[in-house]
């Protein structure tokens, strides 16, 4: 093993002090990066980042300074049982803890499906060099040699006689561990060598018993001793900027109630100190706003406005082939697919409570980005970023919708006026008014079948906004947009198919509705395009779709193998080829998630004539995601996006009209109810490979197009236009 | 006056136009009855009025003057021993929450649900359960854990 040295590097004593480490014990730590402000937070981990986030308190149990968000994913559960399985710990001997920005260095923001994946390394690396360190301080204290000292629960064990628990091993001596070689640190948590076996484990969330009984605190929950309610009147627009603001005529705003007018910061709202009377007093402000002269020219994601000329700006794939439209031998399929704005629509609204005095600024919010969430807030009150401290809380959904905490930014400009703690809370219209959505997506593709029914060519052709770059300020981004292809907006656009001439070209177009990350980025759009016309190809040739996607996914690689593995598993889950009675179709998809991910789906579609309805009866899920860490946990993950990709498919459709959503509540943006849910039936693939690989958001796709096949195999009608639903099939 | 989780709580006179939600939340300072839609869409807000699941977000203090109300911090005392509401075993028991925010509307629903109808069949669940929505998408291990709690009451 590497050596591991005790070393006081104080640079990151401020870390130190505010986890509470000079009180409590041990605390591994040791440099960490910058990283760029006011970006989101993209860096991703170092293997040492790993270091800070580890605490041995003198009871012997560990803290774990979780480094991602928790928004129901369930991630620091995960991440706390690789804790757990490189320490021999039990649930009870970890806490769990979520820094505050203060008590941890910067790290990347919660997004991407990637906590697991990404950080189960760093993570367990950093605790199985803290049990190393513990085992040479044992070896030490005992004067045994370190090969004696065998792993025990919460400790080590020599000779099965002494014990040394890890609280016994540390004292309240300032120690900062530098770990200068971890390449042979040897990792239990995919090695399946820790007796308690933490991984694998359904160890419940800790917060379950808080969360039945409603004790778990989210935003909208937060109260400050002293704090005042705040609101404000947004733009009416996209784009508009506020030019003053006053109290109607012949009203007044009572004792107790402040205007706030910021022009800089296009904000005007009212702080109160009563919250039932602040929605009365936001009625009587009367704001002057200057509306953008332009359109705002959402025509521009109109593919057939492209495909024209050929003018794209980005081409992932160039093997076209030209001459083979409209070869004899070569039968041709084109279609077009759009998909629609959507919005996160998290259960929980925005919220989030501000204090903003001289000393320093304190924000709670949830959030997935809370270093991103600093370096806004500070710069929005031209504050060091170290004068600010974000306390981040669980989130009622996150789905990509809370890199940014507008209410934070809210509030925190509204403290700064009045001097005290404001709480802003968004109602639903906010959330769907003003929050940043899933762009739109137009797709064209052009293919063909030669005699054999293989793929000849495919050239597809897509438009839509940025999504990784979508909330890059205005400045920016015009520099960003002509040189970077967003790599979100293009996320699964690839087919994973053998198919000799490719040709994939897209635009990233930015208009003035602001887009930004939804769960999967572009990966459900592109797979909807993909996967339905391949079952397009698959019906012109007269083929099985199963056997059509099987014939094309041929070549040596593990991705090949492990896509075919998941399609052939969901077809024997779902008895795929038995007939189906009139009116009902199965339809079937497939897709790897961000090169790693395999997952097939079978949908069961019902075409209900009397009551016009279409209805999805059942999903079979088959995913391969490597190593599971909580089973539970997973399942639920895959449970989540079948039931999100229902919605996409049948109801999920945000519209814009001259600037401004039309949607405000639930009742005309839907998302499915549990009525609508269809039976779900989920297998995760056993597997021997060692990597936990990215859950949240890669089921998901292929649902889409699953459910749109089984569509058309009931009623003999293409949905390509998303969401469908009965009448749009049949008119 | 109302009868709030079983303590009798004075409600002002001013308050009388302040929805039951936002009376729980920021005066009783219940914090475990979330706001959702505001509009009786979404039942992120579901407490008992005299054992019944409502709205909170539709109903104005005026209207529940001499009220029994009960919320989710409330929900245990309708058990005879100290602990959980069988509800609320069976939620942990099939471990349904994500996120965790629709959940204390769906528990008040479905308690109320088996209050009314101890045995309930699959469609009068769906049925039951379709006023609350839940983004994360766990609608089928809700399923699971009325008809469980169906069973072990
Ligand atoms: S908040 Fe009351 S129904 Fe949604
Ligand atoms: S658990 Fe997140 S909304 Fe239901």
């Amino acid at each position: 093993m590497g050596k591991i040295t005790g070393t006081t590097s104080f640079n990151r004593r401020k870390f130190l002090l505010n986890s509470g480490w000079l009180a409590t014990g041990l605390t591994v730590l040791t440099a960490c990066k910058s990283v760029i402000p006011v970006l989101p937070t993209t860096t991703n981990p170092e293997n040492e980042d790993g270091l800070a986030w580890l605490q041995v308190l003198v009871d012997g149990r560990v803290r774990f300074f979780c480094p991602r968000m928790e928004m129901g994913q369930g991630a620091p559960i995960g991440l706390s049982q690789i804790v757990a399985e490189e320490l021999n710990l039990d649930q009870a001997q970890i806490e769990c803890v979520t820094p505050a920005t203060n008590q941890s260095p910067p790290f990347k923001m919660t997004v991407g499906s990637e906590s697991i994946a990404v950080f189960s390394e760093p993570v367990s690396l950093a605790a199985a060099t803290l049990r190393e360190y513990l085992r040479e301080r044992a070896a030490a204290t005992s004067g045994l040699p370190v090969g004696q000292l065998k792993d025990a629960p919460g400790g080590f064990e020599a000779a099965g006689r002494h014990f040394f628990g890890y609280g016994d091993l540390i004292s309240e001596e300032a120690i900062v561990l530098h770990a200068d070689d971890y390449s042979s640190v040897e990792q239990y948590f995919n090695a399946g060598k820790n007796p308690y076996n933490a991984v694998g484990k359904r160890w419940p969330s800790p917060d379950i018993e808080n969360i039945v009984t409603g004790k778990v605190v989210y935003s909208r929950d937060v109260s400050l001793p002293g704090m005042l309610f705040g609101d404000v009147v947004r733009p009416p627009r996209f784009g508009a900027t506020l030019i003053d603001a006053k109290v109607k005529a012949e009203t007044a705003l009572s004792n107790g109630q402040v205007l706030v007018i910021d022009v800089v910061n296009n904000l005007v709202g009212v702080v109160s100190d009563n919250p039932f009377m602040l929605a009365d007093a936001l009625e009587k402000i009367e704001p002057v706003w200057a509306l953008p002269k332009d359109a705002p020219g959402l025509d521009k994601l109109d593919i057939a406005r492209y495909r024209g000329n050929g003018d794209f700006e980005h081409t992932l794939i160039d093997n076209g082939n030209e001459a083979l439209v409209g070869d004899a031998g070569v039968q041709s399929i084109t279609a077009n697919y759009t998909t629609s704005y959507m919005a996160h629509a998290a259960m929980e609204p925005g919220a989030a409570v501000a204090s903003v005095r001289k000393s320093g600024v304190e924000i709670w919010c949830g959030c997935q980005d809370p270093y991103f969430i600093r370096g806004r807030v500070a710069a929005l009150l031209q504050r060091d970023e170290g004068d600010v401290i974000i306390h981040p809380l669980r989130m009622g959904g996150g789905f990509g919708g809370r890199v940014l905490s507008q209410p934070a930014e809210e509030a925190a400009l509204l403290s700064a006026h009045v001097g005290r703690p404001v709480r802003v809370q968004w109602n639903r219209e906010a959330e769907f008014q003003h929050n940043y959505f899933q762009p739109k997506f137009s797709h064209a593709i052009d293919s063909g079948l030669d005699e054999t029914g293989k793929i000849a060519y495919w050239h597809h052709d897509f438009v839509s906004s940025p999504i990784i770059f979508g909330l890059v300020p205005k400045g920016l981004a015009s520099i960003l947009d002509t040189f970077v292809a967003d790599k979100g907006t293009a996320r699964g656009a690839k087919p994973p198919y053998a198919i000799e001439h490719q040709r994939l070209r897209y635009s990233d177009i930015r208009t003035d509705t602001p887009t930004g990350a939804w769960r999967g980025l572009g990966a459900a759009p592109n797979t909807f395009a993909i996967e339905s016309i391949m079952d397009e190809l698959a019906f012109a040739a007269g083929k099985d779709p199963l056997a059509f996607r099987l014939a094309h996914l041929v070549g040596d690689g593990q991705h090949i193998a492990q896509l075919s593995g998941v399609l052939r598993q969901v077809g024997d889950l779902s008895g795929w080829g038995r007939s189906v009675a009139k009116d009902r179709g199965l339809g079937i998809a497939c897709a790897t998630y961000k090169d790693q991910t395999h997952v097939a789906v079978v949908a069961d579609v019902a075409i209900d004539h009397s009551e016009r309805q279409v209805n999805v009866v059942k999903l079979w899920c088959a995913q391969n995601s490597g190593l599971v860490i909580n089973p539970d946990q997973v399942e639920n993950q895959v449970l989540g996006n079948l039931v999100w990709g229902c919605g996409m498919a049948l109801k999920e459709k945000l519209t814009v009209s001259d600037g401004i959503v039309n949607e405000r509540n639930f009742d005309t943006y839907e998302i499915l109810r549990h009525e609508e849910a269809p039976e779900v039936d989920i297998k995760l693939v056993d597997t021997m490979q060692a990597k936990p690989l990215a859950v949240g958001e890669a089921a998901f796709a292929p649902t889409v197009a699953a459910i749109a096949n089984a569509a058309f195999a009931a009623s003999g009608k293409r949905p390509r236009s998303l969401p469908f639903n009965y009448d749009s099939l049949y008119t | 006056m109302i009868n709030l989780n079983g303590k009798a709580t004075r409600v002002e006179k001013v308050l009388y136009d302040v929805s039951l939600l936002d009376f729980i939340r920021d005066q009783a300072m219940l914090k475990g009855t979330k706001f959702g839609c505001g509009q009786g869409f979404c039942g992120a807000c579901t407490v008992h009025l005299d054992g019944i699941a409502q709205r909170a977000c539709q109903l104005k203090m005026s209207e529940v003057r001499g009220h029994k109300v009960t919320t989710i911090e409330g929900l245990s005392a309708l058990t005879d021993d100290e602990g959980l509401h069988p509800v609320q075993r069976a939620w942990i028991a099939e471990a349904v929450p994500q996120c965790g925010y629709c959940q204390p509307g769906q528990i008040m629903t479905a308690a109320a649900l088996l209050a009314a109808n101890p045995t309930p069949g699959d469609e009068e669940i769906r049925a039951g359960m379709s006023g609350n929505l839940c983004r994360c998408g766990t609608y089928s291990r809700i399923h699971r854990a009325v008809a469980r709690a169906a069973q072990e009451r």
